[in-house]
């Protein structure tokens, strides 16, 4: 008895199921009503990231007539959505980490378009809190670290007597160790494996005024919170272009500089000429990402407020990348 | 009492005796021959010992993106299948957002009460609205739609594979060695292969969700149908009943039970994958807790990991239907209902609340039943972080314990696994497996050794350097977490008072992404192994607690009420009677600490842990170069944790051992 009884409720059930499945058809499909078909921006993990792709949404949405989704992702798995077009486009693309991608994707494959330079120029370099370069000039540049007693001031539980060199996200291209080892510094290289574990030994090292010496860069919305100085490491070389190019692990110079570019999936400008049109020629300089940024990570708004009331205040700026 | 008998002492010949000493005295003659043969032989794993592995992993990656708009695999299994887990996923999201909140509470809490009565229905209808107090009710319901599909997946492939594996021995074995190996090796090593063959989003977040949600659903109805008892076999039998017909109306109905708890297991695994799941672009609950953590927000990662812990729970509730209503308060103070009665409000009372939801148009969750619970929890967590790090009277501090911990315990440990003569590690491990349970064991532990050797270099380092590390940290947290775990579960075995307090807290740690406490452990503790050993801990004891309460509780009372009337004192008789009855538990509960451990040291690589953990890390972060050398990494994990599963499982057995064999 039981047994019948349960199937009648499954019975039940399953209609309720039915007619949801049949009545959310209608509620979806009130979406339409773009002129062009709609396009996916992908936003990596950092507030640049965010800025640029909700800039460029408000500015299609309201004069393309374009729906724009936006997609936090991963950046390798952007590339993979780029590639196969569930993403149209990404707008700041960091060369330093994906030489490979570009070789693989871009002049490879060809799924995936260069849609130029986004403007700004980033820098990774080797950074320690300001307070340890008040106590010790001499540490302002690589040379400091020579001295044994001043790298040791950098020691952990982990490295022991040598000094500690912290190393965030493995996915970030990084030429430390080589560094380390071609320079002869009494450093030991450790990988805290996260930017979150990174930015947090960054807090801990204010705290204690325990100093730290990391791979860091610019931008980035910590440097607004904690003062922090970049060491200065030799110039690059031609020797180092060429350690580079070769793999050969004898880089010792320092850090490129990082021009931010756009990548697009190369059916984007067949499906929307007017969106690829627009972020060919969206560019953004130094200065306005990070105005923007800072409402964002100062002021606490959400990128996409933040990139709205960028707009309405610049007209000028982005009439530009629609003529 | 069976288990009585085994406690006393077997009469055997002498004979017997003489030759089992005289088996003793071959092994250790043998091993300690081997273990001057491994001296002598070699003190670095050779170079001609990689297998290449690497380069065949990365090849086959490279392979599949040049090929993957192409190959005909493509197009005609992994794009089908991609599109349909899409559609599905986001039919099942349209329609719990039709639904609205009040309907989806409503019929959680109406699922409930068909399985297991008020107390299920009060249950998950409760934690399910907290989802909405908690978090973002939107994006709760898409993480809702991926374990929806993801379990109901789990559950097609599962149940049919646990009714293969319990009808055949070697299937079992077959299929238990895969789900083994899919369980433990690192999701960072599936990440950037799913993406190529499901694209990106939702298809490849089910797909890895399944990875680790399958293995429970089949061994659980494997269990189940072998547990079904033999008389029951032969009943149907006896009346003429065909395999199908015994399948269906007698074993599977029999074994319902073990299925169900299979489900729960399901479940919890699911959900444990949401986080990194996130990664793939899903923009769920999962993606908040991580760009909160990005941007240092504990409270809001916080926030929305509870929002995760209490949609598992709700489900969890609900689907295993706690039939305990009969006794609950709750079921007393409720009105008592006729059946009848009931089962048409299980239907009207849902049916009225979707309408209501649809009528006031009740989209997104009413912004007055939210609680902001960030800033309370940001407030203790740096409560925790001024105060616990340094002038703690006695223990000094937890930036202390990290430079002992270091000092005195991981670095010792590693010094030695990695400065020992690599084959001597062999010996010395398939000894122990020998000692253990006998030849067989030793073998496998040799094997998995080797195996490891064979994994090749990272840059200039061997991959074995790597594992040694990675082992010197999981024996010191397996160490920990069993001194801190044993004697809790003790004593929450002996007293309810202290089982119920700890009851939450357990439910907690284990389904709350690891995530969310690693910033602060992180602060506290510094970056490195030591911050990685206290996470492995949070996360591996609750089980081991657990377990070793419960085998407690399970003591019959008799003996122990034997012991007392001898006059035992209370310390005595658990010492005596109550502990090496409950062994079993007790043992089963190190080897989940010990499974769980194995499974936060790859976590523990964000936090600056390196080792195995980092390399498999790699293979997501930087996969056109190092997915061959991040799949080494992983499978050397792989092969740890059998080697460890294998000899605590053996230490569990008891005395069974084929060591004279």
């Amino acid at each position: 008895m039981t047994f019948i009884r349960r199937k009648r409720h499954l019975a039940v059930a399953a209609v309720l199921l039915a007619t949801g499945v049949a009545a959310c058809g209608d509620d979806e499909d009130s979406s339409g009503g773009s002129s062009g078909e709609a396009v996916t921006l992908a936003v990596n993990p950092w507030t640049g990231s965010a800025v640029n792709a909700y800039v460029a949404k408000a500015i299609i949405e309201a004069e393309l007539d374009t729906a724009v989704e936006i997609i936090d992702i991963d950046e390798n798995a952007t590339w993979v959505g780029l590639d196969d077009g569930s993403i149209d486009a990404v707008l700041e693309v960091w060369p330093s980490g994906h030489a490979q991608d570009y070789e693989t994707y871009i002049t490879g494959k060809g799924t995936v378009v260069d849609l130029g330079l986004l403007g700004p120029a980033a820098k990774i370099g080797w950074y320690v809190p300001k307070f340890i370069v008040d106590a010790h000039p001499e540490l302002a540049t690589w040379e400091g670290f020579q001295n044994p007693e001043l790298a040791k001031l950098f020691a952990t539980a982990e490295s022991g007597d040598l000094g500690q060199f912290t190393m965030g996200d493995p996915s970030y291209v990084t030429y430390d160790e080589q560094i380390i080892e071609n320079l002869g510094l009494p450093l030991d290289y450790v990988v805290a494996g996260s930017e979150a574990a990174l930015l947090t030994a960054i807090d801990q090292s204010v705290a204690d005024q325990k100093p730290i010496l990391m791979q860091f860069w610019k931008p980035h919305w910590k440097q607004l919170e904690v003062e922090l100085v970049e060491v200065t490491l030799p110039e690059i070389t031609p020797e180092c272009e060429a350690a580079l190019a070769s793999q050969d692990g004898s880089y010792a110079c320092d850090y490129p500089v990082d021009n931010l570019y756009k990548a697009a999936n190369a059916g984007l400008e067949e499906k929307n000429a007017d969106v690829f049109a627009l972020l060919s020629k969206l560019t953004l300089t130094t200065e306005q990402q990070s105005e923007i940024a800072g409402y964002v990570d100062r002021d606490g708004m959400t990128a996409e407020a933040a990139a709205k009331k960028w707009v309405e205040e610049n007209p000028d700026v982005w009439q530009a990348w629609l003529a | 009492m069976a288990v009585s008998v085994e406690a006393l002492p077997t009469h055997e010949s002498e004979e017997v005796v003489a030759a089992r000493q005289r088996r003793r005295v071959i092994g250790f003659g043998v091993f300690a021959a081997l273990a001057v043969v491994a001296v002598v032989l070699a003190h670095e794993v050779p170079e001609w010992m990689d297998s290449g592995i690497q380069d065949w992993a990365q090849d086959r990656y490279k392979w599949s993106i040049v090929n993957r708009q192409s190959a005909p695999m493509f197009e005609y299994f992994f794009n089908p299948i991609s599109d349909f887990l899409d559609w599905s996923v986001r039919q099942v999201e349209s329609l719990l957002l039709w639904l609205r909140w009040p309907g989806v509470v409503a019929l959680t809490a109406a699922v409930g009460w068909r399985t297991g009565g008020a107390r299920a229905a009060f249950a998950g209808g409760v934690a399910m609205f907290g989802v909405g107090v908690i978090s973002d009710w939107d994006l709760a319901m898409r993480t809702l739609s991926i374990m929806t599909v993801a379990v109901v997946i789990a559950l097609v492939l599962g149940v049919p594979l646990g009714i293969v594996t319990a009808r055949s021995d070697r299937a079992e074995r077959i299929v238990r060695v895969l789900l083994d190996t899919a369980q433990v090796m690192p999701i960072f090593v599936y990440f950037s292969p799913v993406q190529i063959l499901f694209g990106i989003k939702f298809p490849p977040a089910v797909v890895v969700t399944v990875i680790y949600a399958l293995p429970p659903a089949v061994r659980l109805t494997n269990l189940g149908l072998r547990q079904v008892p033999v008389v029951m076999n032969e009943v149907g039998e006896s009346f003429g009943a065909t395999s199908m017909q015994q399948l269906f109306k007698v074993q599977l109905p029999l074994a319902r039970r073990t299925i169900l708890l299979g489900l729960n297991q399901v479940i919890m695994m699911a959900f444990g994958v949401v986080v990194l799941a996130s990664l793939l672009g899903t923009g769920d609950l999962g993606q908040v807790v991580l760009s909160a953590l990005q941007k240092q927000q504990v409270g809001l990662a916080f926030a929305a990991g509870l929002g995760i812990v209490l949609m598992a729970v709700a489900l969890d509730r609900v689907s295993t239907g706690e039939r305990l209503g009969g006794t609950s308060w709750l079921a007393r103070a409720l009105p008592t209902v006729p059946k009848k009665t009931a089962s048409v409000m299980a239907i009207v009372l849902p049916a009225l609340a979707i309408l209501a939801g649809r009528v006031f148009d009740a989209s997104g969750f009413p912004d007055g039943l939210r609680w902001d619970i960030s800033s309370p929890v940001d407030d203790a967590v740096g409560w925790v972080q001024d105060n616990l790090r340094t002038g703690v009277p006695l223990i000094g501090g937890t930036q202390a314990i990290n430079d002992f911990l270091i000092n005195h315990a991981l670095d010792p440990v590693r010094d030695l696994l990695q400065g020992a003569p690599w084959l001597l590690v062999v010996v010395a491990f398939a000894f122990l497996g020998w000692l253990s349970k006998g030849w067989r064991l030793a073998a496998t532990m040799a094997v998995c050794l080797l195996l490891i050797a064979t994994m090749g270099y990272d840059n200039k380092t061997l991959i074995w350097d790597h594992a040694m590390d990675t082992l010197s940290q999981v024996l010191v947290a397996i160490v920990i977490s069993i001194a801190i775990a044993l004697p809790l579960g003790m004593w929450a075995g002996r007293s309810d008072r202290v089982e119920r307090v700890l009851r939450p807290f357990l439910d907690i740690a284990q389904v709350l992404p690891q995530f969310v406490y690693l910033l602060p452990v992180v602060f506290l503790f510094s970056i490195g192994r030591a911050a990685g050993v206290v996470a492995c801990v949070i996360y591996a004891i609750p089980p081991c607690i657990r377990l070793t309460s419960l085998g407690m509780r399970e003591v019959p009372y008799a003996p122990r009420e034997a012991a007392i009337s001898f006059g035992a004192t209370g310390r005595q008789e658990m010492r005596n009677v109550q502990l090496p009855l409950a062994r079993k538990a007790i043992l089963l509960g190190i080897n989940q600490t010990m499974m769980m451990v194995l499974a936060t040291v790859i976590i523990a690589a964000l936090i600056g842990a390196g080792g195995l953990g980092l390399l498999a890390y790699r293979a997501a972060a930087k996969p056109q170069t190092d997915l061959g050398l991040g799949t080494a990494g992983g499978l050397s994990i792989v092969l740890l944790a059998i080697m460890l599963d294998r000899l605590t499982q053996a230490w569990g057995a008891g005395g069974e051992t084929d060591r004279g064999a």
